[in-house]
């Protein structure tokens, strides 16, 4: 049954990336341009002396989970802002299937392409700065943990979209905050600040990534299994949320209103 | 078979620091095959207690039951109900209707298979099919309804929620969808149907609820409901205009006439005026029937039976 609306997902997802084309392919190369802008910048103020090496290899991984992280929030979150807007996402309710779990299979049906796109980004990036990074296949391992936080984030602000309806310019201010999560190296802090950095949602994830991405370090199993525990504390709490604020614009009577 | 049963629905929204009462002591039956007409000024609590039935808004007090199941505890409920909403597309318009269908028919809980089985049949009933491939927002606003009538149907429901679904629809698109309506209803689904077109409603349906400021204040079989507020006067419309001789026989029995038409306030007199007519040629005679838009306006005016 729930197979079944991942595929009729994927299938509807398909269809408006293949027939929308023009709009992904723009917000790739838009994505990749601001990097691209950055990085002359950079090079520019630091002159020609300017060697990052791995720290360039660094920010481009969290740049990538960045806007990785920005089309999960636009799938769930923008996308019920979107549905409000033009009328059907009560029809999404009117599904046996609760809520949670229709924005769910969406939005896994949507993360293969979401991922296809990113890496297309993310190649894009390496072509133009000379970057070389490593792809050992323990990646997935990190990259897992940071798109269960990722979904926890964004089931999160879908609550807070289903409830006060225009979250447009909280959205705007939050992909900062979350660009600050994704670049920072919270691998590196000592003391209490660790500890914070270990709380912090897809943190302890995305610092993984440039461990194994940009710095070749194997995967730090324990480490890993902190940030797996990170993922998953912020996905279950994201999904409750989500369930709470379905229950609560059912009572307030404001659902489909906008 | 009772398909709808609400009972006692009760909801109030918190609106400048004060309870308002949306919705009080609303109590409705759909039985299957019917056509309950749900009619209300704007703001009266159609649209909230349309939603409560589907499930969108939880009532502060009342049960509703759908074919036995509580939509709001039982989301299996839901497999029972295909609503078209008022103000909303109710389907994606970057899909084909084709696309629209199959998607829809899977979230409502069908198999892959079965939704493009019954898209098809669908398709070709709605008469879609060669607009299957066209994107919906390519649709002319008839075709899109009755696409939203079709999404509604691809679970087969037994009870269709119609909210206003002929507002804003051309003439010939109108009698589309009041076709599809009786059509929906014959197959023994029951429907509730909320219009402002009260000529629409005296058509299509069986009965009749008035709400009023969140309040039922009248639920009655429309013909009944039309008797009860006809009175009991006849009306003969002639085909040309009468000589003075009958003209004046007519008088003493009490009647008006006015050129063409004959005006008779008492009924008893009806067989003795056609004698008096006979042998002229007579277009139509009938009783004068109250319209429901009267009806309505009278209730909705007084605020009670």
């Amino acid at each position: 049954m729930v197979m079944s609306l991942f595929l009729a997902e994927l299938k509807r997802s398909w269809i408006q990336l293949v027939r929308y084309s023009s709009e992904v392919i723009g917000g790739m190369i838009g994505t990749t341009i601001i990097f691209y802008g950055l990085f002359l910048s950079a090079r520019y103020i630091a002159g020609p002396a300017f060697q990052l090496g791995d720290r360039l290899d660094s920010i481009i991984v969290g740049y990538v989970l960045w806007t990785l992280m920005l089309f999960i929030l636009g799938d769930i979150a923008g996308g019920l802002q979107q549905e409000a807007r033009t009328g059907t996402l009560e029809q999404l309710f009117l599904s046996p299937y609760r809520a949670p779990t229709v924005f769910l299979m969406r939005t896994i049906a949507s993360l293969l392409l979401n991922l296809a796109i990113n890496l297309g980004i993310l190649l894009l990036i390496l072509l133009l700065t000379g970057s070389q990074l490593r792809f050992p296949p323990s990646l997935v391992f990190p990259l897992f943990t940071v798109l269960l936080g990722a979904y926890g984030i964004s089931f999160a602000m879908g609550a807070m979209a289903l409830i006060l309806k225009q979250v447009q310019q909280l959205l705007g201010v939050f992909q900062f905050a979350l660009l600050f999560l994704f670049t920072t190296p919270v691998e590196t802090w000592t003391g209490t600040a660790r500890t914070i950095g270990w709380l912090l949602p897809m943190a302890p994830g995305a610092g993984l990534l440039r461990e194994v991405m940009a710095r070749g370090a194997a995967l730090n199993w324990m480490a890993w299994g902190l940030s797996l525990i990170n993922g998953a504390v912020y996905f279950c709490v994201g999904i409750f949320l989500f369930q709470w604020a379905t229950q609560t614009v059912k009572r307030q009577g404001k659902l489909g209103g906008y | 078979m009772q398909v709808l049963q609400a009972v006692h629905l009760q909801k109030f929204y918190r609106a400048q620091r004060k309870n308002v009462a949306a919705v009080q002591n609303v109590s409705l039956q759909i039985s299957a095959g019917e056509v309950l007409a749900f009619l209300g000024p704007n703001g009266a609590g159609k649209t909230t207690t349309i939603k409560i039935i589907a499930g969108l808004i939880v009532p502060d007090a009342g049960q509703v039951k759908i074919s036995g199941r509580d939509p709001h505890r039982d989301p299996k409920a839901l497999r029972s109900i295909g609503a078209v909403l008022e103000g909303n597309r109710n389907v994606y318009w970057r899909l084909t209707p084709e696309e629209n269908l199959e998607y829809f028919g899977v979230l409502r809980g069908l198999s892959q298979r079965v939704a493009r089985q019954r898209s098809q049949i669908l398709l070709e009933r709605f008469d879609l099919q060669d607009k299957r491939r066209a994107l919906t927002q390519t649709l002319s606003r008839g075709m899109q309804q009755k696409l939203a009538i079709a999404v509604a149907l691809i679970h087969d429901p037994q009870l269709l929620l119609l909210d206003e679904p002929t507002l804003g629809l051309d003439v010939e698109a109108t009698e589309n969808v009041k076709r599809l309506v009786r059509e929906i209803a014959a197959e023994g689904r029951a429907i509730l149907l909320t219009t402002h077109q009260l000529d629409i409603a005296e058509d299509l349906s069986d009965r009749v609820a008035i709400i009023n400021q969140g309040e039922i204040v009248v639920e009655e079989p429309t013909t009944d409901l039309i008797r009860q507020f006809s009175g009991t006067a006849y009306r003969i419309e002639l085909e040309q205009p009468l000589d003075a001789e009958r003209f004046h026989k007519l008088g003493s029995l009490a009647t008006v006439v006015d050129q063409l038409q004959i005006h008779l306030p008492d009924p008893e007199t009806l067989y003795s005026v056609l004698d008096i007519l006979r042998p002229l040629p007579i277009v139509r005679i009938e009783k004068e029937q109250a319209k429901l838009t009267e009806i309505f306006l009278k209730l909705v005016r007084e605020g009670s039976v």
